[in-house]
């Protein structure tokens, strides 16, 4: 990403790109859930979304649905959308709210477009224009990443990478503590100006050199282990990915055109490696591909992102745990706060200053809504659960919950990812109901506010029933088998 | 519904206590909730004027306010920049206008080609790109587009007549139902962190659930509080005082406010209908009050008629703007030297927070959280936004500019300022209230040189770059030709069209 990221946006008069990558280290994806933001981003770098989404084996994602997750039977969808239509002053759910105590049996999930499609396993590209309720969603896609990561070094270099082909044996710096060189196993050196760490882990520049000190924040996100096994395509594909609550973390099931990815995300603090194998094994819906394979991780980040001459990318930087589909975005996330901040010669403390800024407020952001999946459960079967419900948590974090358990108020911020209605569906499926409406929502006769909520659940539910299933869109759009007309068909008749 | 809000009492007086009561009241009347004014003495002389941002129309929409009407009543005058003279040695007055930023095109900052362009030789300067700086220049004002996704646009705030104003807020919140009780305070009674009721002199008792601080300077309530703590900035703003004269007005109505900077302070020149308001903000170090009244006429280069008031200034914060169930709105939350016409704002910006999170309950107010963080970040920003003309002066060999010069700022603003140098870009932060335009024309025109640019500009061609470039400045130049002059916008509806404007 990387890479071609730099290579498509940054001149070639003045930058040119070195890439540096080993065929012997693996790829840690098995499939992978993004964000919206990773439309933007393909966008941005002028990348053809069918192409991309038949080379990659991708589907369309609309959300993620949590189950077991507040307390075990229950099911919530985290949507790439609103609740309602937008509003400026009065969130939407206060309507709700209100509606729901004057004696309304209404799921706040009735409301959202992009929850109601997923429910239904259907899916269009959203409306243009902002003025139906079939716009007020986004999309995101579920994809393979190993064969993401291939189709952008395809891409990177065709727009002039070099491609190094090795493994980094040292770094050496210069007198100043700048990094300067790479030194190959093969013996060969690679000189730079600047470093781009993309090393996962070892976080060999950042971490290994420049010792950039390491925060952890295992204490609040205990989940340190994953163990990714892939099964066969599932028959509904469905929009969305779903994670399911386990006894001692989660499990994730990522809906790809010719398998489906899954794993269980758990904490080596309650439950050894082979119990969870176990689990993960007698939970899965479709046939084993493979054996799982394990991987250990921990929470937390780099204090800094860039230091010196070297900015860390994804692993390398941090790591917070795939619930939310934040890794890819991470990335990108840092990508595009460098582009701006890019150095022309030596890099500049005010530079510095202003990306490592941005940096801690994407994931300290994210942290904290991470951490509230964990922190707000009723569940009573696993050790995880009563310890996540009783730990402190951050402040920033903690006095949002009060609020909101108050009266249901989100504050909303400019920079970092997930605005209110992020928050408002994570709050009320993991089960919080707020107290009391806001008094504004008070304002508006209760007959006219019942009249629109009603209406807007069924302009929806209309909606919804016109468009098509996802399979079916997907296979018109986007088949990865599809190199001739009749593919179409047997796609659908496969459905 | 148990436990809820059911009454509010507005203490407090002049233009933000009649905006803050009558907005409650406009919300939150029709639910049950009933809301008392208590009005204090005014502080308001005839020579007062409130100059405003573009964000009060905002608030004349919410409040169902004519617009038209009220400017005409109050002697209002549209604003459309700030000019700053005499803030460096030698060089010309900038102009700092309210453009709007472009929503969401993709593209990068206007500023950023400009950047280039000025390093290779360009000479326009940046305010030729600026439509409501071009607007400012011609003595016009840039009325809204007509389509919504317009590329340019830009905004301009009022010059009023403060009690002419005031008043009008008042009639209008008796109208919506706002009941007024006029009096002093006697005592105020608290238990804890909470208000229990207030004592007005001549013996009546106020009760309610909710109290609102709107006395300014005084922070009549707020200050019994044992919670509420105000925090003053004397080391970042040196200036103390304020004086308010009056001086005829222009023949020809300027479309801007003049700020100009003098040894110890500055000396605004801020048109109405009728009259020009002349304030000097100064440092009663620096000069005293009869010195000041003396020289006003001098400094303000326009002769000076009738009284000559002279008030405190106290730049600075609460640290909880709302305690226990008392909420401060306005210059009672936040003080800021008055220099970017910021003060009505301020009350404006309170009393949005205060209606969006109005307690749910009579009891536990933990909506006070969100409001105290958000208003500190908001007066914050204001205040770096204020403090930066301070700080960016050039006014060398001249003690009070020097030191204004070397006073100690917030990180954000050093990082801000920071980042423009570097990069020629702005960083906007949460509940910031200047666009990311405003910030530029304040940082290139107090002479800020960006060592750099976005290094995506050098992905444009030099050939589609000047074209940019030259469009730009055509369509400025076109537009605010098209627009209609201050007289003509005062001189209402007939004028407009006499303009060709509709």
């Amino acid at each position: 990403m990387a890479a071609t990221a730099l290579v498509s946006m940054l001149p070639r008069q003045r930058y040119s790109v070195t890439l540096v990558e080993s065929e012997e280290i693996g790829i840690v994806g098995v499939g992978e859930a993004t964000l919206p933001q990773m439309k933007n981003f393909n966008d941005l770098l002028g990348i053809d979304e069918a192409e991309m989404m038949r080379s990659t084996q991708a589907t369309f994602k609309l959300g993620i649905d949590f189950v077991d997750w507040g307390f075990l039977g229950s099911s919530y969808v985290h949507p790439f959308g609103i609740h309602g239509p937008p509003a400026s002053g009065l969130a939407f759910h206060q309507k709700w709210h209100r509606a729901v105590s004057e004696g309304r049996e209404w799921n706040i999930e009735d409301f959202s477009f992009a929850i109601a499609a997923a429910r239904a396993n259907r899916f269009a590209f959203p409306a243009a224009g902002k003025t139906t309720i079939n716009s007020t969603y986004a999309y995101a896609y579920h994809f393979d990443a190993s064969l993401y990561a291939a189709y952008l070094r395809r891409i990177a270099e065709e727009r002039g990478v070099t491609r190094i082909e090795g493994k980094v044996r040292d770094v050496e710096q210069d007198a100043r503590g700048d990094i300067r060189t790479l030194l190959l196993e093969s013996g060969d050196r690679v000189a730079g100006d600047f470093f781009i760490d993309c090393s996962g882990f070892r976080s060999l520049l950042l971490g290994g050199k420049l010792g950039v000190r390491w925060e952890d924040w295992s204490q609040w996100l205990p989940c340190d282990r994953a163990l990714p096994v892939p099964t066969e395509r599932c028959g509904d594909l469905t929009p969305y990915t779903r994670v399911t609550a386990m006894k001692a973390g989660w499990r994730w099931r990522i809906p790809l055109q010719h398998r489906t990815g899954n794993g269980y995300v758990f904490s080596s603090r309650f439950i050894d490696e082979e119990k969870a194998r176990e689990e993960l094994l007698a939970s899965l819906d479709e046939p084993v591909l493979a054996e799982p394979r394990l991987l250990k991780f921990e929470a937390g980040r780099r204090i800094k992102s860039w230091e010196r001459n070297c900015v860390a990318l994804g692993l390398s930087s941090g790591f917070l745990e795939p619930l939310e589909s934040t890794s890819i975005y991470l990335m990108q996330i840092a990508i595009m706060h460098l582009l701006p901040l890019f150095p022309a010669g030596r890099p500049d403390d005010r530079l510095v200053g202003e990306f490592n800024r941005r940096m801690d407020l994407e994931y300290d952001r994210i942290r904290d809504f991470l951490i509230l999946h964990y922190h707000l459960n009723s569940r009573d079967d696993g050790e995880l659960w009563r310890y996540c419900r009783s730990m402190q948590v951050p402040e920033s974090l903690a006095r949002k919950i009060e609020i909101f358990r108050h009266c249901g108020y989100i504050e909303d911020y400019r920079d970092g990812l997930f605005n209110a209605p992020s928050w408002l569906s994570v709050f009320l499926g993991q089960g919080l109901t707020p107290e009391h409406h806001q008094p504004l929502a008070d304002a508006i006769p209760l007959e006219r506010l019942i009249a629109e909520l009603d209406e807007l659940r069924t302009d929806i539910a209309d909606r919804i029933g016109e468009m098509p299933k996802h399979a079916t869109f997907l296979a018109r759009y986007a088949d990865a088998e599809a190199t001739n007309p009749s593919a179409l068909h047997k796609a659908e008749a496969r459905l | 519904m148990t436990d809820r809000v059911g009454t509010v009492a507005v203490v407090g007086r002049d233009a933000p206590l009649w905006l803050a009561a009558a907005a409650l009241q406009r919300a939150f009347g029709v639910t049950g909730v009933r809301v008392q004014a208590v009005e204090l003495p005014s502080w308001l002389g005839s020579v007062d004027c409130y100059s405003t941002l573009p964000s009060l129309a905002s608030m004349h929409r919410l409040l169902g306010i004519d617009e038209a009407k009220i400017l005409e009543a109050a002697s209002g005058v549209p604003v459309v920049a700030q000019r700053f003279s005499n803030w460096a040695k030698g060089a010309p007055p900038y102009l700092v206008a309210y453009d709007d930023d472009p929503s969401g095109s993709g593209d990068l900052p206007f500023a950023q080609y400009w950047l280039k362009g000025h390093k290779e030789g360009l000479r326009a300067g940046i305010e030729d790109f600026s439509l409501g700086c071009a607007c400012a220049r011609l003595g016009r004002v840039p009325l809204p587009p007509a389509t919504a996704n317009a590329e340019l646009s830009a905004s301009y705030g009022y010059n009023l007549d403060a009690s002419i104003y005031a008043e009008a807020l008042k009639q209008l919140a008796a109208r919506r139902g706002v009941e007024t009780i006029s009096a002093r305070i006697a005592d105020v009674k608290v238990e804890g962190e909470r208000i229990s009721s207030i004592e007005l002199e001549g013996g009546a008792t106020v009760k309610a659930d909710l109290f609102v601080d709107a006395s300014g300077a005084e922070r009549v309530l707020m200050m019994r509080l044992p919670g509420a703590q105000f925090h003053s900035w004397p080391d970042r703003f040196p200036c103390d005082r304020v004086l308010t004269a009056s001086a005829a007005k222009f023949r020809s109505l300027p479309a801007f406010a003049q700020i100009s900077a003098i040894r110890g302070g500055w000396i605004g020149i801020h048109p109405l209908r009728d009259r020009t308001t002349i304030s000097a903000v100064y440092s009663s170090d620096t000069i005293s009050d009869q010195a000041m009244v003396a020289q006003l006429a001098v400094l303000a280069r326009m002769p000076v008629s009738g009284d000559a008031v002279v008030s405190d200034l106290r730049p600075g914060l609460l640290d909880r703007p709302w305690v226990g169930n008392c909420v401060a709105i306005g210059e009672a939350a936040a003080a800021v030297d008055p220099l970017a016409a910021v003060g009505l704002h301020l009350a404006q910006g309170c009393i949005s927070h205060l209606v969006t999170l109005f307690p749910a309950t009579a009891g536990q107010m933990p909506e006070s959280m969100a409001y105290n963080d958000t208003i500190r970040a908001f007066a914050s920003n204001i205040a770096d936004f204020t403090q930066a003309h301070y700080l960016l002066n050039r006014r060398f060999d001249d003690p009070f500019w020097d030191q204004a010069r070397e006073a100690p700022a917030t990180p954000t603003l050093r990082s801000k300022i920071d980042l423009f140098s570097a990069r020629g870009a702005v960083s906007l932060r949460d509940n910031e209230t200047f666009s990311e335009q405003s910030w530029t024309w304040l940082f290139l025109g107090a002479g800020i040189e960006p060592e750099g640019f976005d290094p995506r500009i050098d992905l444009v061609a030099d050939r589609p770059l000047i074209e940019k470039v030259q469009q730009r400045l055509r369509t400025v130049a076109e537009l605010a030709k098209r627009m209609p002059s201050v007289d003509q916008f005062v001189g209402g509806i007939d004028q407009l069209e006499a303009a060709g404007v509709t």
